[in-house]
C-alpha cells in the first residue's frame, strides 16, 4: 500500500529525538504526558500562540521537510485538536458573560490548525486535510495518503497524528468512565484488570511514498470496522488474514493496544486466541497512555521493532525475541472502533 | 516625563508579553517608539484583536471602530497616550 | 475510471427541511436570516443567524418518536439530512448495513454546540452530564453508523469551513479505488456559543443580513444545517435516478494566515484550477459557481480576485449563505445540493442583498432567480487555517 521512510515519535517515553524505550517514563495521577522537547525550529512568533497539540505536531513535522521540503500533500489525524484551548475559549465565554473575548485560543483550537501550520511554515500549497473520527482518526489519515499515492505514484506525503491532553478533557474522560478511579502506575497496567485506563498524548509524523529504497517498513494492509460484536469483529480479521495469505503463515509478532481496561479485554483475548501459541504479542499502551490516536504509538513501534530487528523488553507480553518480517497491530477504542494494520519489512 | 507614565510604560510592556505570549521577549527588548504590527514586533490582525482586549480588561477602555484601534495601536508611547486619556479604571 | 454518479439527496437548514422546501426558498428569494428564537446566546436579537425554527426536542421526536435519546442538536442534523437522502436513493437497509458502504461526515463544531454542560464537565462540576461522549467531531458521524449499522469505511473530516466538500471527495475516491462501493457524505454544525462568539471576537459577524461581494459588505452571519448525498458507481446507478456526476475537485492549502486568505486569493485559485483538471474541463465550460461569498471584507475580495486570476471574466455566480448564512461545516454539502439542483432544474440561485460591486473586480454576483442552460457547477468552500475545496458536478 505504502512505504513508512522517515519518522519523529514524540510521547510520554524518550522518543525524541532519541529513543531509549528500556528507560519508562511513569505516569502520575493516571496520566502520561508528554516531556516536551525544545522546538528550536518554530519560528518564535508562530510558537508563542501554539496549543501544545499543535506544538507536538509541528515539532514532529518540520525536521521531516529536511529531507523533502515540500512534500505532495500533508494529512493529520486528530480526534481533538487543541481541546485545551478550545475550552479555554469556553472558559472565556462564561467567565465574560460572551462580553469581549480574546480570540487567539478560538482560532487555535480549530483542530485543522496542526496540519495547517504545518502548510503554513513551509509554505506549502499542495492538498491538506484533516481527519478528527475519534478512535479512527490516525487509521483514517493512514487511508487518505494510501489513496494518495494511488493518485500521485510518484508521490512523497507528510502524514501523522497528534492528541493533547488536558485537566479539561481528561475530566471529561474521567466522567465518561475511561480512566481508573483508582490511582494506578503504568508498571502495574496490566496486573489487575479493572474498569478504567490511563490517559496519554503524543503526535506522530511520517513521511510515506511509494518508494521501498530507504524504507523503514511497509504498510501492507489496513481495515477499520465500527462493532462493538467481538464475533463479527473476528470475521473482520478472518477475512483480513485470508486476503493477505495469513492463514497458514501467522504474522510474527502481534502488537495490541491492551490497555487494562476490563471492559475491552474480551476483545483483545478473541484476537489473540485466533493465532498460535508460539506468535509473539506485545502491546504499548503503558508505554503511551490511551488516547484517541493512541494506535499511532503502536505503528510508530512496530516500524521500530522492523528497522532494528528487535522489541524493547518492556513492551513484550509474551514471546520471544525472533526475526520480524510482518506484525500485525490491532488496535480497539472504547469497545467500538476497530482497526487491523499489516506491516512488513520493506525488501521481500 | 513623568514617574506615572514611565511607570505605565513598563506595565503596559508587561501586559503586551502576557496577553500575546511573547515569552521570548523582556520588557527592555520592547522599545517605546518600536512600531507593533509589519517591521519592529511583527505582530499581526490577530494580535491588535487581543490588545483591543486587553485595554478594555486592564483599563476600561472600549474601543468599537477598528480605525481607531489602527491609531491607538503604533507603538507603547501611542498606546500609553490613548491609556492616560481616557482609562475608566 | 468508473464515474461517481450522485443518486440522493437530503438537506435541512434555515430555507428548509427537505430538498424540495430549499429549492422553493431559493426559488422565491426567501432568505432563512432572522433574529435567533431558540437558540440561547447572549447575542439573540443582536445577531441574526440562519437558525433553523425547529427545536432540538421536537427534531429528538420527529427522528425517533419519544422519548429519544440525548444526541447533540448536530448529530439530530445529521440523521435528519441523512435519513432523507438514504429513503431519496432508495438503498436498502442490507445495503447500507454491508461493508461496502462507507460514511464519511464532517463538523468543525460537533458536540461543541452545548457549551455550558461542556463547561460543567470539563471542570468535573458534577456526576457528569448525558453527553460526556459526545463533544468531539465525530459523534455527530458515529450517530448515523449506528443509527445504519454502516460496516465500510466510517470517517470525520474538519478542515474548517471546507469541511463537508471534503467528505464528499473523500466518498468519491473510496469509491474509486475500491475501497467502498457506495458512500453518503457530507456534514453538519449547529449554531453554537463557541463559534458565535469566536467569530464575533474576530469581529466577522454582521448585525445584519449579509451582502456577499457586495462593496459595503460588513460581515458574515453564521447558520446551522445539515446535508447529505448518496455516492454510487456508474455500473450501480444505472436504472436509478441519477442528478448529476461529481466531475472534479481540487484541495489546496493557502499558507498564508491562520484566518485570512491571502490578497491574490493564491489557495482559491489553486483548488479551483486543480478541480477544472480533474474534471478534463476548461474554465470558459462552468456555467454557474456556487461561491464561498461568506460576506467578509477578506473572503469576498479574495475570492473575486482568485475568479478574475482563472476566468477573467468569471461566468454566473452567487452566495447562497445569504440565504442560509455561513453552516461551517456543512456548507459544502449544502451548497453541493444546491449546485445540483441547479444542473437538475437548469436554473440559477441568486445572491441576496447584493448593491454594488466590489471596485477593485467590478464582478455581480446573479441577483435574481433565473432560469439557464447549465452543464457544469463549480462549488467552493474556503476555510481557517487555509483549507480551500472546490467541488465541480456536471450533468
Amino acid at each position: 500500500m505504502l512505504y513508512v521512510h522517515n519518522s519523529n515519535c514524540i510521547s510520554p517515553q524518550q522518543t525524541f529525538p532519541d529513543t531509549a524505550l528500556d528507560l519508562l517514563n511513569e505516569s502520575r495521577d493516571n496520566q502520561l504526558l508528554v516531556k516536551e522537547p525544545v522546538y528550536s525550529n518554530i519560528p518564535p512568533g508562530i510558537l508563542r500562540r501554539m496549543a501544545r497539540a499543535v506544538r507536538m505536531c509541528v515539532g514532529a513535522a518540520l525536521p521531516l521537510l529536511k529531507g523533502i521540503p515540500e512534500p505532495d500533500g500533508i494529512v493529520i489525524g486528530t480526534a481533538n485538536g487543541g481541546i485545551e484551548d478550545c475550552i479555554k475559549f469556553l472558559n472565556q465565554i462564561i467567565e465574560y458573560k460572551e462580553g469581549l473575548l480574546s480570540p487567539g485560543s478560538f482560532v487555535q483550537s480549530t483542530s485543522n490548525a496542526p496540519a495547517a501550520q504545518i502548510s503554513l511554515i513551509s509554505k506549502n500549497k499542495n492538498y491538506n486535510n484533516t481527519v478528527t473520527h475519534r478512535g479512527l482518526a490516525f487509521e483514517n489519515a493512514l487511508m487518505d495518503a494510501v489513496m494518495l499515492l494511488k493518485e500521485k505514484k510518484d508521490g512523497c506525503f507528510l502524514i501523522g497524528s497528534v492528541d493533547e491532553i488536558s485537566d479539561y478533557n481528561f475530566n471529561i474522560d474521567l466522567l465518561a468512565g475511561s480512566f481508573r478511579k483508582e490511582i494506578v502506575s503504568n508498571r502495574q497496567l496490566f496486573d489487575h484488570p479493572a474498569i478504567g485506563t490511563i490517559g496519554g498524548e503524543g503526535a506522530l509524523m511520517m513521511t510515506v511514498s511509494n518508494a521501498q529504497e530507504g524504507a523503514v517498513a511497509r504498510l501492507e494492509d489496513l481495515q477499520t470496522i465500527h462493532t462493538p460484536d467481538e464475533t463479527l469483529l473476528l470475521e473482520t480479521l478472518k477475512h483480513f488474514l485470508l486476503r493477505n495469505g495469513l492463514t497458514q503463515n501467522a504474522p510474527d509478532l502481534l502488537i495490541t493496544g491492551e490497555n487494562g481496561d476490563i471492559r475491552l479485554q474480551k476483545f483483545y483475548q478473541a484476537v489473540e486466541s485466533l493465532f498460535p501459541e508460539h506468535i509473539s504479542i506485545a502491546r504499548f499502551k503503558h508505554l503511551s497512555g490511551e488516547y484517541c490516536t493512541a494506535s499511532s504509538f503502536g505503528f510508530w513501534m512496530a516500524t521500530e521493532i522492523l528497522r532494528k530487528g528487535k522489541i524493547p523488553d518492556i513492551a513484550l507480553k509474551k514471546g520471544k525475541q525472533t526475526e520480524f518480517r510482518k506484525i500485525l497491530l490491532y488496535n480497539n477504542y472504547r469497545g467500538m472502533q476497530h482497526s487491523f494494520v499489516l506491516l512488513g519489512k520493506p525488501v521481500g | 516625563m513623568t514617574m506615572e507614565t514611565t511607570e505605565l510604560k513598563h506595565q503596559v510592556k508587561e501586559q503586551i508579553i502576557k496577553f500575546l505570549n511573547l515569552t521570548t521577549l523582556k520588557t527592555e527588548d520592547i522599545k517605546d517608539d518600536e512600531p507593533l504590527f509589519g517591521e519592529g514586533l511583527g505582530l499581526d490582525s490577530i494580535d491588535s484583536i487581543e490588545l483591543i482586549v486587553m485595554l478594555s480588561r486592564e483599563y476600561g477602555i472600549n474601543i468599537q471602530d477598528p480605525k481607531e484601534g489602527r491609531k491607538v495601536l503604533v507603538d507603547v508611547n501611542t498606546m500609553v497616550d490613548y491609556i492616560e486619556k481616557n482609562r475608566t479604571k | 475510471m468508473s464515474r461517481i454518479m450522485i443518486t440522493g439527496m437530503g438537506i435541512i437548514s434555515a430555507i428548509g427541511t427537505s430538498v424540495e422546501e430549499n429549492r422553493q426558498s431559493l426559488i422565491n428569494e426567501r432568505s432563512g436570516i432572522s433574529q435567533l428564537e431558540y437558540y440561547p446566546t447572549a447575542y439573540a436579537g443582536r445577531l441574526p443567524c440562519g437558525e433553523i425554527k425547529i427545536s432540538s426536542a421536537t427534531l429528538n421526536e420527529k427522528l425517533f418518536a419519544q422519548p429519544g435519546p440525548t444526541i447533540t442538536r448536530t448529530g439530530l442534523l445529521v440523521l435528519h439530512a441523512a435519513d432523507e437522502a438514504v429513503r431519496d436513493s432508495g438503498l436498502s437497509n442490507a445495503q447500507l448495513a454491508s461493508t461496502e458502504t462507507a460514511l464519511i461526515g464532517a463538523s468543525t463544531v460537533g458536540g461543541m454546540c452545548l457549551t455550558d454542560e461542556i463547561f460543567h464537565d470539563a471542570h468535573a462540576h458534577s456526576l457528569g452530564t448525558p453527553y460526556t461522549s459526545s463533544y468531539d467531531y465525530a459523534s455527530a458521524t458515529l450517530v448515523a453508523q449506528k443509527r445504519y449499522g454502516i460496516l465500510g469505511e466510517v470517517s470525520t473530516i474538519n478542515t474548517a469551513c471546507s469541511s463537508s466538500a471534503n467528505a464528499i471527495s473523500f466518498g468519491a475516491r473510496l469509491i474509486s479505488h475500491g475501497f467502498a462501493r457506495r458512500a453518503l457524505v457530507g456534514g453538519a454544525d449547529s449554531l453554537a456559543k463557541f463559534t458565535i462568539n469566536g467569530f464575533h471576537a474576530l469581529n466577522i459577524l454582521s448585525d445584519k443580513r449579509c451582502a456577499p461581494f457586495d462593496r459595503d459588505r460588513s460581515g458574515l452571519n453564521l447558520g446551522e444545517g445539515a446535508a447529505f448525498l448518496v455516492l454510487e458507481k456508474e455500473e450501480d446507478a444505472k436504472g436509478k435516478r441519477i442528478y448529476a456526476t461529481l466531475s472534479g475537485f481540487g484541495n489546496s492549502n493557502d499558507a498564508f494566515h491562520p484566518s485570512s486568505i491571502s490578497p491574490e486569493g493564491e489557495g482559491p485559485y489553486l483548488s479551483m484550477k486543480w478541480a477544472l483538471e480533474k474534471a478534463g474541463i476548461n474554465p470558459g465550460d462552468i456555467n454557474y459557481i456556487n461561491a464561498h461569498g461568506t460576506g467578509t471584507e477578506n473572503n469576498d475580495e479574495t475570492e473575486g480576485r482568485a475568479m478574475q486570476r482563472l476566468f477573467g471574466s468569471p461566468p454566473p455566480f452567487a452566495s447562497t449563505k445569504s440565504f442560509t448564512g455561513h453552516t461551517l461545516g456543512a456548507s459544502g454539502a449544502i451548497e453541493a445540493v444546491y449546485s445540483i439542483l441547479s444542473l437538475m432544474h437548469q436554473e440559477l440561485y441568486p445572491s441576496l442583498q447584493f448593491k454594488n460591486p466590489i471596485p477593485e473586480t467590478k464582478f455581480k454576483p446573479v441577483k435574481h432567480y433565473r432560469k439557464q442552460s447549465v452543464q457544469h457547477v463549480m462549488s467552493n468552500s474556503f476555510g481557517f487555517g487555509g483549507n480551500c475545496t472546490t467541488l465541480i458536478f456536471s450533468k
